[in-house]
């Protein structure tokens, strides 16, 4: 299919991103991206927040501060009360007044599955725009969330998470990618992205594709949910994680000490998941510490960019 | 033996069923049918970490998992076969390409009776890692390079660092082994039960 452009999209449909810019002026570009879901959580109120956050996390990953937000609401009226609608919205709102953004309008349907998103407007100087696509070698890879949170979410639907960890990964969820954001546009970062649906290294396999190098992945060193790990070795591992790993398998070398349970969390679809930041390698413990000292204390790095063979990842 | 239909089930269910008849009948064998490969591997795992052994079959549109009640269910994973051999674990770590110090050609040739003399060790040679101006044996042109895919083919793991590969220039013309790292070594060395140091 042939997208039409213009020489104003700077990021455009052809090189599938977190979201679109568009240059507006020679200092201001506009970032746009939309996003919704069925419910992940029990709670209303928690997964509008969830949502929100997830919808926002784009408009960061490409290095951007997002200013306006509308509502996408596909809810079963005749079957639900309209109070979980409420508490959705409300989620949303709070979560977005968190991240300084207002909401401005919204669409809503009528459907037989709950479903609900939001489309985020925000704003970035053009040669501040951070795409997947501009890997440099030795550079250091960078996670901000730990992994883990579609098994756990697994669990929970198994009934197998205790209370405290269902609480832990909501938590984890809602957090806005905002600080680890601010915090990263003060070092030289070359290519950011957020892990979402495809994993770790489904995202990982996106910014090497194209770029002729190669990552080299710590697996230790990737920040985990413990219990994911557990939940893993007794097959509660979603169906998307397998289809990640079939997608991408070709392209990635697991070393022989890196356990079955601890490839199917790197596999594992993220809900609002961490930023995946590549930066210069003589920045990457610097960054490490500032993300700690601003409380994202599960920020670590976990790999480093290879000059080649071309598109390849080994997990050590 | 024990059958349990769960086609038509979407993860995790698969999973809840079996593990609720292991807890209601306690079987000693049991026969999954479910209607996609991510939940055999789920039931699977599952049936392993419960002290099963199984084994998997696909008929048609049908995915089965047959599992074997071998032991007591484990607390932990259960370890790798590797891991509970009795067999020794040997590491060779060769920081250079030349044996010994005095003269480098004999260096050299003592480097070459070396390591086609190492398939002596038989099963236990576990790992052999090459780093510094070891990785030199490792690429186009050394005279050990079809010992050493002779020894992969065989089955054991050559790590060779990407570190000094890079440093020398050579990531591309590595011919035999993995690319590894610092961490992968460290781990190694931790996990063998000799390190041999050349």
């Amino acid at each position: 299919m042939v997208f039409p452009t213009n020489e104003n999209v700077i990021v455009g449909l052809d090189r599938a991103d977190d979201a679109g810019v568009y240059k507006i002026s020679d200092d201001l570009a506009l970032i746009q991206t939309v996003d919704f879901f069925t419910p992940i959580v029990d709670d209303p109120y928690w997964f509008g927040q969830i949502a929100a956050a997830n919808a926002l996390s784009d408009v960061y990953a490409m290095g951007g501060i997002p200013k306006t937000a509308m509502n996408l609401v596909a809810f079963p009226v005749k079957q639900m009360e309209l109070a979980v609608l409420r508490q959705i919205i409300q989620g949303g709102i709070d979560k977005l007044a968190e991240a300084g953004v207002v909401l401005i309008g919204g669409h809503s349907i009528e459907d037989k599955e709950l479903k609900y998103g939001l489309s985020v407007t925000g704003f970035v100087h053009p040669a501040r725009v951070l795409t997947k696509r501009n890997l440099q070698p030795g550079d250091r890879l960078v996670l901000t969330k730990p992994l883990g949170t579609g098994i756990v979410n697994t669990a929970i639907k198994a009934g197998m998470a205790s209370a405290d960890l269902t609480g832990k990964v909501t938590h984890l969820m809602a957090a806005l990618n905002r600080d680890a954001a601010g915090i990263m546009s003060n070092f030289n970062v070359s290519a950011c992205t957020d892990v979402t649906g495809f994993g770790l290294l489904g995202h990982l396999a996106e910014m090497v594709c194209g770029s002729g190098m190669s990552v080299r992945v710590f697996s230790k060193q990737v920040p985990v949910i413990a219990e994911a790990l557990e939940f893993a070795a007794m097959g509660l591992i979603p169906a998307g994680a397998y289809k990640n790993r079939e997608f991408r398998e070709s392209m990635i070398d697991f070393a022989e000490m890196v356990e079955r349970s601890r490839q199917d969390v790197l596999f594992d679809p993220q809900t609002s998941g961490g930023l995946l930041i590549s930066v210069n390698g003589h920045q990457a413990g610097e960054l490490v510490a500032a993300l700690k000292d601003a409380g994202i204390g599960d920020a670590a790095q976990i790999g480093e960019i290879l000059s080649g063979p071309a598109e390849k990842i080994w997990v050590v | 033996m024990k059958e349990i239909d769960a086609r038509g089930l979407a993860c995790p269910a698969p999973v809840l069923q079996t593990k609720a008849t292991l807890q209601e009948e306690n079987p000693q064998s049991v026969r999954i049918v479910v209607d996609n490969a991510a939940s055999q591997q789920n039931v699977q795992r599952f049936l392993e970490s419960q002290g099963f052994q199984t084994t998997l079959e696909q008929n048609g549109d049908d995915y089965l998992v047959i599992g074997t009640c071998v032991s007591e269910p484990k607390e932990q994973p259960r370890l790798s076969t590797e891991q509970q051999s009795d067999v020794k674990k040997i590491m060779v770590v060769c920081a250079t390409d030349r044996m010994g110090f005095g003269d480098d050609e004999l260096g050299l040739k003592l480097m070459i009776n070396f390591l086609r003399t190492l398939k002596e060790m038989g099963n236990e040679l576990w790992r052999l890692v090459f780093v510094n101006n070891g990785v030199k044996l490792t690429i186009d042109g050394s005279k050990v390079l079809d010992d050493l895919k002779d020894f992969e083919n065989k089955g054991l793991k050559i790590l060779v660092c990407g570190t000094c590969l890079t440093h020398f220039g050579l990531l591309e013309a590595k011919k035999v082994g993995e690319t590894t790292n610092m961490l992968d070594i460290v781990t190694a060395m931790q996990l063998a039960d000799k390190v041999i140091s050349i």
